[in-house]
């Protein structure tokens, strides 16, 4: 049936930059706040927009997201016209091929965005945190007649290079697009959110696949395509929180983010983001345990002392730990005793009794966060100094 | 557990759970922090294996509609049997009305010969209870009875409980309704017979006026049949007064009590909503207490049970409460041994206190 709007989601990058946490899934299945996964954020966007259907790009170690998103139950997008769609790359008649690009995995798609015959598609990313209404960006590209429309939010300066980077004139069209510019001329950063017009962009990705030089990049071929051809691209300008959570430290920090409970607010009503989470008794706080400006989730067992963390469902900490300052996922357990700080542990990661792992003394510099990898298993009495990651074989793993 | 059919009768309102069934009947009172009383003997219906639930209903239904909803939470929702809603007005007359489990199942006996399995598990919707339903049906099949009782010898003396005397190889011999000293071994009011014979057994109590399963069955007969009795002797919770209530809560903040009940390899599931993990603030205390997804703590909890989306204000003082969903405590408000329904509100500086042994309940959607 026709669609006014579809969105597909790119979620088949590695993560390279997430180490240990993505070696066995893909990012946007890595889990953020306690209680999510970095997709539930884009999904539930979606929901909450409006958009009723979503195509999910897979490639990398797809098995935890595809098991993840099931049926698309959690967002309400088990749908019997549309809902969620799981697209892994496929065979055709004249052979397989991996997608090349984030341009390429839409364009080996357009059979299935065909069958919806969509006015217009949203392009998201796998791996930002951030709650967007898509239909008001919808209603910019509508308003200004455009071919595509780009979420823009203003960067600082210093921090400008490591964006796609737009120049807008007074009425918000784009006038110039540069990737990751040495010397940027402006602060407006793209954040990797697009509304196309289906058949614009349907023609851009049939050109781009036959341009041999292409790299098949959204960002880099076909938005400087379009722009270089004349059309109109308009800029959104999104005035709310949003991180892209690639990195070990923007990860981490989007989880401290979450504590302040201002920017990024999960307990606002208006725009839930849902998830799929076991069913467990709810979380345990013991009379010995000390609990403060931390998140907890169901199935936490509580007996020690945890300050400035985010504990995800399942957790337990034993007698006399500490937590502090640490991001702990699903099920891992901290033995009595350890100290857990300035840290990521990993799904299902178990802390010996008296281990300590990681820390940053006050006000030191040029410190950096201990990851101890899912599944891993730490010693009791062992030390995992900051800035060591350790992997599920107990080895260290160097940051590239 | 293909060959075993659940049927979960959840029309009781006990009056001495007072406004906790106002609004609702016994088998959607909210218990253990984020489940419903029905969650339990549904989550082990389906931990079972058991694809197939009805679940009679009859008078204030609309709460447990919410809660059930088309089973989903449980994997109920199926092409094939899963969750069958058995409302008992639903083809009576305006004015009709039923008594006992037996006039309920007669009530519905279209339903009941249109079961695809050979057994069926009767129980009620309020009992706090992990039972490994499997061993049950299996000693129904390995001793030949015609109906198997799920009893405890842990005792009380709740009004109407009803009590088995059971000699050496099981069978029960003897039932007593509302002993005034309770003996022998208490009932738990799940059972388990073979759909035939449970059929055959409805019109036979039928054709005898007798549409009480305690009365026509376990006690009329008694001697006719071979009748089993099943011995449970682990966790098991039946409430039918605030105060019971308000202490079996209480008994899952030990923990050997949690580990009986939620087992993670027979969990409990309870209807999802939105899941947010809980924050607990600076400068606060938050202590031998249960917190269920999305509350926000500002102030102090201390041995209490927050059910999702509890907000504790700044300077709040929460002591030995029950607190339902979205149950929001102001700045500043004090509040000792209550249960506070759905949505209440106390505002800021508000103080109120029960006591142990009377604990205090506030209503649903109240503003104090």
């Amino acid at each position: 049936m026709k669609k006014k709007c579809i969105a597909m989601l790119l979620a088949g990058g590695q993560g390279s930059r997430l180490y240990v946490l993505t070696k066995d899934m893909a990012k946007p299945a890595v889990p953020f706040g306690g209680m999510h996964r970095i997709v539930d954020f884009p999904l539930s966007n979606c929901t909450n927009s409006g958009i009723d259907t979503v195509g999910v790009l897979t490639q990398y170690r797809p098995l935890e997201l595809n098991s993840y998103i099931g049926n698309g139950q959690p967002w309400d997008l088990d749908r019997s016209d549309g809902g969620v769609h799981i697209l892994p790359p496929y065979q055709s008649a004249t052979g397989a091929t991996w997608f090349k690009g984030t341009a390429n995995a839409i364009y080996q798609n357009i059979g299935f965005i065909d069958t919806y015959d969509p006015e217009y598609v949203v392009i998201l990313s796998g791996d930002h945190i951030y709650k967007m209404d898509y239909s008001e960006m919808m209603d910019v590209h509508e308003k200004m007649n455009a071919a595509c429309t780009i979420s823009v939010m203003e960067v600082p300066w210093e921090e400008a290079s490591r964006f796609g980077i737009m120049s807008v004139d007074s009425e918000g069209m784009i006038t110039e697009f540069a990737e990751k510019p040495k010397e940027p001329k402006s602060n407006l950063a793209s954040m990797g959110i697009y509304v196309f017009t289906w058949s614009k962009l349907r023609q851009a990705l049939i050109d781009d696949e036959n341009d041999p030089n292409s790299e098949n990049d959204f960002g880099k071929n076909i938005i400087t395509k379009m722009l270089a051809a004349g059309e109109r691209m308009a800029s959104y300008s999104f005035p709310g929180y949003w991180k892209d959570v690639g990195t070990l430290v923007s990860l981490w920090d989007a989880n401290m983010d979450m504590l302040l409970r201002s920017d990024l607010d999960l307990h606002d009503d208006s725009w839930p983001i849902h998830a799929r989470v076991p069913s467990m008794p709810p979380a345990f706080m013991s009379a010995a345990s000390k609990v403060t400006h931390s998140a907890v989730s169901r199935g936490c067992d509580i007996d020690g002392e945890v300050f400035n963390s985010v504990l995800s469902y399942g957790v337990s900490v034993e007698e006399k730990a500490k937590v502090e300052y640490a991001v702990i996922m699903p099920n891992a357990q901290i033995g009595a005793d350890a100290e857990v700080q300035y840290c990521i542990i990993g799904e299902g990661a178990k802390i010996g009794a008296g281990a300590k792992i990681g820390a940053a003394p006050d006000g030191s510099e040029g410190w950096d966060l201990a990851v101890i990898g899912p599944g891993a298993v730490i010693e009791a009495g062992a030390v995992v100094k900051p800035g060591t990651m350790i992997n599920i074989d107990g080895e260290e793993v160097q940051k590239k | 557990m293909k060959n075993l059919h659940g049927i979960l009768f959840s029309y009781e309102r006990s009056d001495a759970l007072g406004e906790l069934v106002l609004p609702r009947t016994n088998a959607s009172v909210p218990f253990g922090g984020r489940f419903r009383m029905v969650d339990f003997m549904l989550s082990n219906m389906v931990n079972a294996g058991i694809t197939d639930i009805g679940v009679v209903m009859h008078g204030k239904y609309q709460s447990l509609l919410d809660h059930l909803g088309t089973g989903k939470d449980w994997d109920l929702s199926r092409k094939y049997g899963g969750l069958k809603l058995l409302p008992l007005d639903a083809n009576a007359d305006a004015d009709s009305d039923f008594r006992g489990r037996i006039g309920a199942l007669h009530a519905v006996k279209g339903y009941l010969k249109e079961i695809r399995q050979d057994y069926v598990m009767l129980a009620d919707s309020d009992v706090v209870i992990n039972l490994p339903i499997q061993d049950v049906l299996q000693r129904h099949i390995a001793t030949g009875a015609d109906l198997t009782a799920v009893c405890t010898a842990k005792l009380n003396d709740a009004a109407g409980t009803t009590y088995f005397k059971v000699d050496e190889n099981g069978r029960i011999v003897d039932t007593a309704l509302g002993q005034y000293v309770p003996e022998g071994y208490r009932s738990l009011e799940i059972f388990v017979a073979s759909t035939k014979k449970l059929i055959e057994l409805v019109e036979e109590c039928i054709s005898h006026n007798q549409p009480s399963l305690s009365k026509g069955v376990l006690q009329g007969m008694v001697s006719k049949l071979n009748l089993q009795a099943y011995v449970w002797d682990g966790y098991a919770a039946q409430i039918c007064s605030v105060q019971e209530y308000y202490s079996r809560s209480m008994e899952l903040l030990q923990s050997n009590i949690r580990r009986e009940l939620f087992r993670a390899d027979r969990p409990i599931r309870a209807k999802e909503s939105n899941n947010f993990s809980s924050y607990v603030d600076e400068n606060c205390r938050c202590v031998a207490s249960l917190i269920a997804d999305g509350c926000v703590i500002e102030g102090n909890v201390e041995n209490s049970i927050l059910f999702p989306g509890v907000r504790v204000g700044k300077g709040a003082d929460v002591k030995n409460c029950i607190l339902f969903k979205d149950v929001s405590m102001g700045a500043g408000a004090t509040l000792h041994y209550a249960i506070v329904d759905k949505r209440s509100k106390l505002l800021d500086g508000c103080t109120m206190m029960g006591h142990e042994k009377y604990p205090m309940v506030i209503g649903k959607d109240q503003e104090i």
